[in-house]
């Protein structure tokens, strides 16, 4: 049973995040009995879609050996500039499609500035991404000091509605899988894992080390981004303080799901599963109606749990 | 015409000259062996060819035409393919994904293709099937394979580059003979092919059975290049050794003592195969060989920043189970590397913090005692002729001499009775050289007895009393009297290896 699941440790090392996934959908189905029914799940799929996306992003640029402290700021950012742009041009459909089209470039204007700081110019990638996570955090005071505004109903009502029977926001859950599907299978995802695993040895087998990292970067934006997005769509309004929370949450996500914060290793299907973990596990300390005073408490300590798990795991890894 | 031709080629690291002139030139369809000792410049001009360090001056000419590759992607576009030494392997990525790392098989859409890469893997592994060893597959992590077989991946992936000009830069290092007689087989195949091949190794029997023609370099310099049957091995060492002049002999003070300080026996570890010797007291005991054969994992091992696989230690009499520095430290043992910025110094720290961390790691005081901790460092730093302008000066403002200065400093205040220096003396100037010298000799009249490992042979001969020479991990030479000179010592570091450990 050990050897077994040291190989599939190996193998996939999201495991342990799927077993703690699981774990916890068992537990807040017996706190809250409607979890399992289709609105409920589908509101659950809604309310962790944003911090799943930017864990997505974020996972890229954590294979790489890099790490992005600025992708919730690019979350703010983008979300009161998409609602700026499409309540300043008067709501019509020409302005949300201005509005969503700005929104994913201002995403991945961010990122190129990390990418291009950290890969090109060689700046440390934790003090690099803080500071220009501070700057977009700063900018998106600027555009939106306090939060408000409003976009029109057919936003958030198709945000929240669905197509073909299916809801929205699973319909971008499932788009962003098959995404991080089509890049799993490219030369680009091989060289980000080289470039990660060993920098020396991709530089020296003529990987473009610099041009992976900007990429990464780019593609860390560019989830940010969507979160922004599905963040207006959830709100109905802008907020520039939105996305602060969700970077170490992304962090945390990535970590869970077995990334290696060393690079390499790792994947954006653990990711996803971080992300919902992180996010049942507010459901259960809801539901299980703990005191106020016990919530941060129980969380810290299913994160550790989690964590230690998946350390057991890598432990087994590196002995075989 | 040949293939590829570098005259000239010269390079400069900080105030080491690497290469100081030097020419090469490879024929298509033959197998050029390039050999040196330590230090001699030639993995310097195989990383310049590669594009992966830049020539100060020279030139070099592919085909006839003039190149110079700004990185190694444009080396490899021209069909060059290098394997590294120190191998460009991704450890936690799978034995497909490393041979094919960029160039890996598509399908039409663009998107890897792996049912491809897998059977290209496993193609390629078959040329080495019979003596690769067990648990080497396409999906296999290159971190769960042994030292041989990562090199054996190492040579697949350079050659699914298909490149025409190929530099082995040590790759039979690691590789048992059945294994060095696949690679051959595969290079006489590549040869055929009109392939060109640069094989440098320290094996000198490898150069024999393999090249058509051999280079020797020199302190960056080419001194010998001869068709290989138009030489010998003699020929080839005494170019490798230069004038063969005895080193010079330091006037000295000290006599060694007939008092065992130190008995190691079979004592193995990573890159250490049963190493047994005695060093008495009062002795400078020298450890040389080509690099990397054992010198440096020996005091590390001794030092307690190696675990131990076996054998035993005995200091004056005593025995000594290295669990870590600490341990080993209140033994009265020292440890001094030449790799300052790693093992050495606390750059951005005062002077008087680097030199009384050992003293206080050993006495486990809570709280510091300034004025005792100088007054016990002053006599060191004086007999050390170390120039600074103030104790609360941060090391980084001196030189490296000064800087090696320090950290030895640091370890005499402890007093110690074996003092272990793996090569003290690396990049620094002569009159600090001079000014360790002859500390080291004093220390020794006083007892103190001195492991040395030195990549400088002329120092190594000149200082020591005694020098083992060690050879894949093995103590394959002892060198007393009259037989410390560089014939001796070459004759037995560059013997054919005893078989891996």
């Amino acid at each position: 049973m050990k050897s077994t699941l040291r190989l599939s440790g190996h193998r996939h090392p999201y495991l342990m995040a799927a077993v703690v996934f699981l774990v916890l959908c068992v537990v807040n189905a017996i706190l809250q009995p409607s979890f399992l029914k289709f609105g409920v799940a589908t509101s659950n799929v809604a309310a962790f879609l944003p911090m799943a996306l930017v864990a997505i992003g974020q996972t890229y640029v954590v294979l790489a050996s890099d790490i992005d402290l600025s992708a919730g700021a690019i979350v703010s950012v983008v979300n009161v500039v998409v609602v700026s742009i499409i309540e300043g041009m008067g709501g019509t459909g020409a302005s949300i499609a201005a509005g969503l089209t700005l929104g994913i470039a201002v995403g991945l204007i961010c990122g190129a500035v990390n990418g291009l700081c950290v890969a090109y110019l060689r700046f440390q990638p934790i003090v690099t991404t803080f500071a220009t996570g501070i700057v977009f955090a700063g900018f998106a005071l600027w555009v939106l000091p306090e939060a408000g505004r409003q976009v029109p109903p057919e936003f958030y009502l198709a945000y929240a509605g669905t197509v073909l029977g299916v809801p929205t926001v699973l319909w971008i859950l499932l788009a962003a899988i098959a995404f991080a599907g089509v890049i799993a299978r490219t030369r680009f995802y091989q060289a980000l894992r080289a470039t990660g695993g060993n920098i020396q040895a991709a530089y020296q087998t003529g990987v473009p080390v610099a041009r992976v990292r900007l990429r990464a970067y780019l593609l860390s934006g560019l989830f940010a981004a969507l979160a922004g997005l599905a963040l207006v769509g959830e709100t109905a309004s802008g907020d520039p303080l939105i996305g602060g929370a969700l970077t170490l949450a992304s962090v945390t996500a990535v970590v869970l799901g077995g990334t290696a914060l060393s690079g390499c290793i790792g994947g954006v299907a653990g990711s996803i599963l971080g992300a919902f973990i992180l996010g049942l596990i507010n459901n259960v300390i809801f539901f299980a109606q703990l005191p106020f005073a016990w919530q941060g408490l129980i969380q810290g300590l299913i994160i550790l749990a989690a964590l230690a798990g998946g350390v057991v795991m890598a432990r087994g890894r590196q002995e075989t | 015409m040949p293939i590829l031709e570098a005259s000239g080629i010269r390079k400069q690291f900080g105030g080491v000259v690497a290469l100081a002139g030097a020419d090469f030139s490879l024929d298509a369809g033959a197998v050029h062996a390039l050999i040196g000792s330590n230090g001699c410049g030639k993995s310097t001009l195989c990383k310049i060819i590669a594009g992966s360090v830049a020539a100060d001056a020279g030139t070099i000419r592919l085909d006839g035409n003039p190149v110079s590759f700004s990185d190694p992607q444009e080396a490899a576009a021209a069909g060059i393919g290098v394997f590294y030494q120190e191998l460009s392997l991704v450890r936690p990525m799978t034995v497909a994904e490393n041979i094919y790392l960029g160039r890996e098989p598509r399908m039409r859409t663009g998107l890897l293709d792996r049912d491809a890469l897998r059977s290209q893997a496993e193609n390629a592994l078959e040329q080495f099937r019979s003596v690769i060893g067990t648990g080497v597959h396409p999906d296999a992590r290159v971190a769960d394979l042994s030292a041989d077989q990562s090199q054996l991946i190492e040579i697949l992936k350079v050659l699914a580059a298909n490149p025409r000009i190929i530099i082995l830069d040590e790759a039979t290092a690691a590789l048992d003979r059945n294994q060095v007689d696949a690679v051959f087989h595969r290079i006489r195949a590549l040869k055929a092919d009109g392939c060109a091949i640069i094989f440098i190794t320290h094996r000198m029997d490898e150069v024999f059975e393999i090249a058509d023609r051999v280079t020797v370099m020199r302190n960056g310099l080419t001194v010998l290049s001869q068709p290989i049957g138009q030489t010998s091995h003699d020929e080839i060492v005494a170019a490798m050794v230069g004038d063969v002049m005895p080193p010079a002999r330091r006037e000295r003070k000290h006599v060694p003592a007939q008092e065992t300080a130190l008995e190691v026996e079979q004592l193995s570890a990573a890159k250490l195969a049963g190493v047994s010797f005695k060093a008495r007291r009062g002795e400078i005991l020298g450890l040389g060989g080509l690099h990397g054969q054992g010198q440096s994992a020996l005091l590390r091992a001794l030092f307690g920043a190696l675990p131990l696989k076996a054998g035993s230690i005995q200091v004056d009499g005593k025995r000594l189970a290295p669990k870590g520095p600490r341990t080993v430290m209140r033994r009265s043992i020292a440890y001094v590397s030449g790799d300052r910025a790693r093992h050495g110094v606390m750059a951005i720290r005062p002077i008087f913090e680097n030199l009384v961390i050992s003293l206080l790691s050993r006495e486990r005081r809570v709280v510091v005692q300034t004025e005792r901790l100088e007054r016990e460092t002053r006599p060191f730093i004086e007999r050390l002729k170390l120039k600074f302008s103030s104790l609360q000066a941060t090391v980084a403002e001196l030189s490296g001499g000064n800087q090696q200065k320090v950290v030895l400093a640091r370890w005499l205040a402890t007093h110690p009775s074996v003092l272990l220096l793996d090569d003290p003396t690396k990049g620094i100037d002569i009159q600090t050289k001079e000014d360790l010298y002859s500390t080291m000799d004093e220390l020794c009249s006083q007892g103190v007895c001195i492991l040395l490992h030195s990549s400088d042979d002329e120092e190594l001969l000149g200082i020591s009393d005694r020098v083992l020479v060690f050879n894949g991990g093995r103590i394959v030479a002892e060198l007393t009297g009259e037989q410390r000179n560089r014939q001796a010592l070459y004759e037995a570091a560059y013997a054919t290896a005893p078989a891996a450990a």
